[in-house]
Parts: structure tokens; sequence; C-alpha cells
């Protein structure tokens, strides 16, 4: 199958990321469509696209559009998640700096369908050479009236901010993304049944559309070629493409475009194959989800269902592969320190949770282990998931508990040797 | 305009509030204000001018200062600061130097690239040098993986940074004004303000 191409296909012309290049091959032309529809007709399309959200969750995204109530008589507010913090991913990144324009005019086209007149891009505080080009092409957007008083004509109103973060994981979560835009800590708000979907209340309390920076960067594409060409690839539920950031051993690491329900194991073809020794074991959708071993790869393909079916998640699209020099349980040290440190600290389970897990996992890569401790973790695993606020705590023990399931010798090896079973110091422990 | 230039001196700005903020970031506080129902919207993008005018970190009148200019109450300013990483509350030096060693740059060899990096700087992660030069840190994943193991300075990234490549890319660090801490509190703030009459310009 190969790498096939949508939001990549003009990645490397030369000067892309600026309007006059971009407008060359067929840049607006999804927005100058949508605007000669009915809002309805905009949100019909997205539907007969069978696009989901491309941030982790894969949720349908026609639905939230068509959720934000568009005749009412207040504000509404469209926001681009571009908070990229998942470990392991890097597609929003590259995205925003070679095709900035795409994720503009996906938010150009949103906001008509929503009868949204403000926007705001939240784009995570380190990514400042991104931010730059997103700069530029909202400036030249402007410029050419595909942003401001009237979009491309219609009379419809969009202005588009650039907000940036300061450094939180935890600011990706949408609505503590919401919190961080209005001025305050990044913690996230009450979801149903507490409170209202962000779609009726989220920002101000305005109906508030939010979706992943890849999500509104395919909605052109959309517009321009039709739902039911985009419909067209990909399997039954999982339609269209995806971006994939390939990391870790392999010899050409980066940002591979691939037909949704392409087998993994092209997937690492496309990257070079694996380096280093043979594959061990892949992380394929961010530290947020469940690590498979090279046995259980075979015959996976990467759409929704066939991960869940294969015992992980397609996440955000952030995929690790490791050889067999990696340890496993040091791999995990360096996860669960991750989430102790990014947790927000608003709830329990998973505030004490992560830090007793970090702490079990120094011990046992200090050769400390103890022979309780590979139990321990896992009810701590049980003590969060289900049991926290918001989507961190599960993510955080998803990882963990999968990783003990398929790789529990070499956490036993650890605790009776007190040293790695790979003789690997390549991965720290680092404090 | 020079990112801390302006900072000091009789220039007051125009309005009551005391403190450093020179006229032309009351004017981008203002406009960035505009972008927002409420004054309390604009926090973050404050606390990034803030963290400019005082020269790369948030003293105690820095907070101050963005608690009267957005009217609120200034221990929720530093409840918001402190609540982020990338805002400075204690003492980090003028180019600060964060190695990520996640997951991806763990098993690419982050921890040798963090040993050469204290070993070329004299100092410790968590450290900065005695002439207030460099700090070092160690942060979570940067989401450049592919170019692990990678190192952010100031609003700067440098990937596939090896032991071997350290001296070099110390003596490139110094040369390069983006990877100082008060530049990219500056830049962040400009990527935030609009420039419709002049939408070719470079940022
Ligand atoms: C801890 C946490 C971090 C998240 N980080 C991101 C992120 O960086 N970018 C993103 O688009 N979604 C992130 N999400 C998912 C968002 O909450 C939300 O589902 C997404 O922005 C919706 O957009 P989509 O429907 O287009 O995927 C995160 C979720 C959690 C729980
Ligand atoms: S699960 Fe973790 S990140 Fe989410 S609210 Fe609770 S403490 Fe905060
Ligand atoms: S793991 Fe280092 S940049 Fe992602």
């Amino acid at each position: 199958m190969g790498e096939l191409r949508v939001l990549f296909e003009h990645r490397d012309v030369p000067g892309i990321e600026r309007m006059d290049v971009y407008e060359s091959v067929g840049g607006y032309q999804g927005l100058a469509r949508a605007v000669t529809m009915s809002r309805a007709d905009v949100i019909g399309e997205v539907k007969t696209s069978g696009l989901r959200g491309r941030g982790g969750a894969g949720f349908p995204t026609w639905i939230k559009w068509s959720g934000i109530p568009a005749d009412q008589p207040t504000e509404r507010y469209v926001v681009c998640n571009a908070d990229e913090g998942e470990p392991g991913t890097f597609k929003d990144r590259e995205l925003m700096l070679r095709l900035p324009h795409m994720v503009v005019e996906g938010l150009a086209i949103a906001g008509y369908a929503t009868n949204s007149s403000t926007g705001y891009i939240y784009i995570r505080g380190e990514f400042l050479e991104s931010a730059r080009a997103v700069r530029r092409a909202i400036d030249e957007a402007y410029a050419r009236g595909y942003l401001g008083e009237s979009v491309c004509g219609s009379g419809h109103r969009f202005d588009l901010h650039v907000h940036m973060g300061a450094g939180s994981y935890e600011c990706g979560e949408e609505t503590a993304l919401m919190s961080s835009l209005m001025g305050e800590r990044g913690q996230p708000r009450a979801k149903p049944p507490h409170a209202p979907l962000p779609v009726i209340s989220g920002l101000w309390q305005r109906p508030t559309l939010i979706n992943n920076v890849e999500t509104y960067a395919t909605v052109p594409h959309i517009l321009a070629r039709g739902g039911a060409w985009y419909a067209s690839m990909g399997t039954e539920r999982s339609k269209g493409t995806k971006l994939f950031s390939v990391s870790g051993h392999v010899a050409k690491p980066g940002n591979y475009e691939i037909e949704l329900g392409t087998p993994l194991e092209e997937l690492i073809a496309l990257a070079g194959g694996v380096v280093g020794g043979d594959l061990k074991a892949v992380i394929p959708g961010g530290s947020s989800v469940p690590i498979l071993t090279a046995e259980q790869c075979r015959g996976v393909k990467l759409d929704y269902e066939s991960c869940m079916a294969a015992g992980t998640m397609l996440g955000s699209g952030g995929f690790m592969a490791f050889n067999d020099r990696t340890d496993i349980v040091k791999l995990m040290h360096v996860t669960a320190r991750f989430y102790a440190h990014e947790s927000c600290g608003k709830c329990t389970p998973c505030r004490e949770g992560t830090r007793w897990m970090y702490r079990i996992f120094q011990r046992i890569t200090a050769g400390q282990g103890r022979p309780e401790d590979v139990d321990l973790l896992l009810s701590i695993c049980n003590n969060i998931d289900g049991r926290s606020y918001c989507p961190l705590g599960d993510a955080a023990s998803w990882p963990i508990r999968a990783s003990i399931q398929r790789f529990r010798e070499e956490y036993d090896y650890w605790i009776e040797h007190g040293r790695s079973p790979v003789g690997d110091d390549s991965v720290p422990g680092i404090g | 305009m020079a990112a801390n230039g302006h900072s000091g001196g009789g220039d007051r700005p125009m309005d009551t509030v005391s403190g450093r903020f020179s006229p032309e970031a009351v004017a981008e506080l203002e406009e960035i204000v505009s972008h927002y129902p409420d004054r309390r919207g604009a926090m973050l993008p404050a606390l990034w001018i803030a963290q400019r005018e005082y020269g790369g970190s948030l003293p105690a009148e820095a907070i101050k200062e963005v608690a009267e200019r957005l009217g609120c109450p200034p221990v929720e300013v530093e409840g918001v600061a402190s609540f982020y990483t990338m805002y400075n509350l204690g003492r980090r030096g003028r180019r600060h130097l964060e190695v990520c060693t996640c997951l991806t740059c763990a098993v690419l060899g982050a921890a040798d690239t963090l040993r050469a990096l204290e070993e070329k700087l004299g100092i410790k992660v968590g450290q900065t040098t005695p002439d207030g030069e460099f700090s070092l840190a160690e942060v979570e994943c940067l989401n450049w993986c592919e170019a692990g193991t990678v190192v952010q300075v100031g609003g700067r990234y440098f990937g596939n940074v090896t032991p071997d490549k350290v001296d070099a890319l110390v003596e490139q660090i110094r040369q390069i004004q983006d990877t100082e801490a008060v530049t990219q509190a500056d830049q962040i703030v400009k990527v935030q303000l609009a420039r419709r009459h002049d939408g070719t310009a470079d940022g």
C-alpha cells in the first residue's frame, strides 16, 4: 500500500507554507466551496467523509460540529488544539510548520459551519517555529480575505487568534485547555453527567468546538473533493488517511501519511525498518496506549478497530518502535515519570497513584525491587483507572498494566537479580 | 523593538499602574486583551510579556504588575504562573538548556547527552553556571522525537544531539540570540500579535 498522501501531497513543494504557493496547488478551494453551501450541507459533507478526530480519541467530527447550536443569539468559539504533547507524536508540529494554511483554511471552514466568529489556535509554548509559520499564514489569510470581516466575500465574519501555551501536557486535554485559554491553571473542568459538553458550554460558558490540528487540516480536502471521495479511503469504520509520527529504533524516523487499515509492519518498512536489532515492542499511538510485543504486532492493521482488537489503541499516531536491546522496565520507568510529572494534581487517585508508581519504578531499576512490587503496581493501576477526574489518569495506568501483562518476565528478572535482563544501560533511570 | 532594552529609565507608561512595562508593552497587552471577552483571558500572554519586560524571569513585582494590569488578585496570578513550566519563577540562566529524556530520546541515548552537557558546562541538572549564562534541565517529550535526542534552548530546538556534538552545540548556542530566555518570551508575545498590513514580514 505504501504512503497515501492527502494532507502531505504537497508537503515537499518549496514555499508551500506561503499563500501564493498554497493557492497555486488548490489551496483555499475547500473554503471557497464551503461558503457557497449551507452550513448544514458543509457539516453533511464532513459526515459523509466519516472523519474522526485525530487528537487521540477518534470521535466522529461531524457529531461535534452539528452539536453546536448555530442559530442561538450568542457568541460561539472554534478552538484548535495545537498543544501536541503526547510523547512520541510530532505530526501537528510539522503540519503547522510546513502547511499552516491548511490548518487556517480548516478553521475558517469550521467557523463558517458552526456560525462562529472567533477562533483560537492554542499552540504549545515550545513550538515557536511552528507558531511563527501559523502567524504568518494568518496574516496572509487576512490580507486575502480568507479571514476577517467577510470570509471569501460570504458576509460571515471570522477572526483567528494565536494563543501560546506555557508548558503543561495536561493542557492538551480539551477542558483543561479551555481553562488555560481563559487564563487559569490548566486543570480540567466537569463534563457530563455533571456539566454540559463544551459544544453547549465551553469557553466563557458559550458553545465551543474543539478539534485537533490534523482534524482541521483534513477538512479543506473533504470540502474541495467531497466527503464521498474521502470515505473511499480507509476501512469500513476508519475512513481516510492518518499521519503517523514514527520514531525510536527505525532507520528513517519521521511523519508518514498512510491509508487507515495499512498493516503495521508496512509502516515500519516505510520508516526504513528496525535498526540495532530485531523488533521487540511497539507503542503505536503515543505513550498513553498499551505496548505491543513483536509477536502481537504481526498482522495488525492500523485503524481504530484493529488496534483495539489487538489490545492497544491508535491514539494520536505517535508510533514508537523498539529493538531487542530495549529494557521494557526502564521504558516504563520513563513513562511513569512522565505521568507523575504531568499529573495536574486535581484528583487524588491520579496525583498520588502516579507518584507512587514512579517511586516503585525508581526502586526496581535501582536494583531494590521487592517481590510484591509488581502486584502493587497492578493494584495502583486498578485504583487510578476509571477513578480519576480526567483521562490522564487512565492513560497513566494502561501502558504500565499492559507492560506487566506482556513483559512480566522482565519485571521478575529485575526484581530477582537487581539488574537489567538485556544488560542495556542506554535507557536512563533519571530521578 | 529590542527584547528588553526599554524596561528601565524614566519612561513610565501613560497609565497609573506602577511597574516595568514599557509603553510598547502596554500597547501590546491591550491589543492581546482585545482578543478575549475579558481581561483575565490575557493572563498567559500577559505573563509572557512580563517575563520579557523583567529580563527573563517573573519576580514578585512582575506578578504584582500583571495582577494590576488585568485586575485580579496577585495570588491568583502567582497560582497560574506556578502551574506552567515555562514561566521562570526561580533563577534560570540567560540561556536555559532543556534536554528531553522522554521515551524516544531515552532509548536513543539522552542520558549520555545530558552527562556530556553537565561536563561541558560544569554544572549538574537543576543548576546555573556561576556567570548566570547557562542553566540545565531535564524535560519531558518536546515532540520532535524524530530528531532525538532533542535539546531546547529558548526558542530554538536542536536535534540529533549526541555527546560528541555537545562542544560545538554550546558554542553555537552562544552565537544565537534566539536561545536567550528573554528573546524567547519576546517572540512568544510577537506571534500573538497580528501584522495585518504586512502579511509577508518575517517573524
Ligand atoms: C492528558 C490529555 C492530553 C491530550 N493532549 C492532546 C493534544 O496535545 N492534542 C490534541 O489534539 N488532543 C489532545 N487530547 C485530546 C483532547 O482532549 C480532545 O479529545 C481533542 O483535542 C479533540 O479533538 P479531535 O476530536 O479532533 O481529536 C488530550 C487528552 C488528554 C486526556
Ligand atoms: S486525572 Fe490527573 S491530570 Fe486528570 S484531573 Fe486528575 S490529577 Fe489532574
Ligand atoms: S521523546 Fe524526546 S522529543 Fe519526544
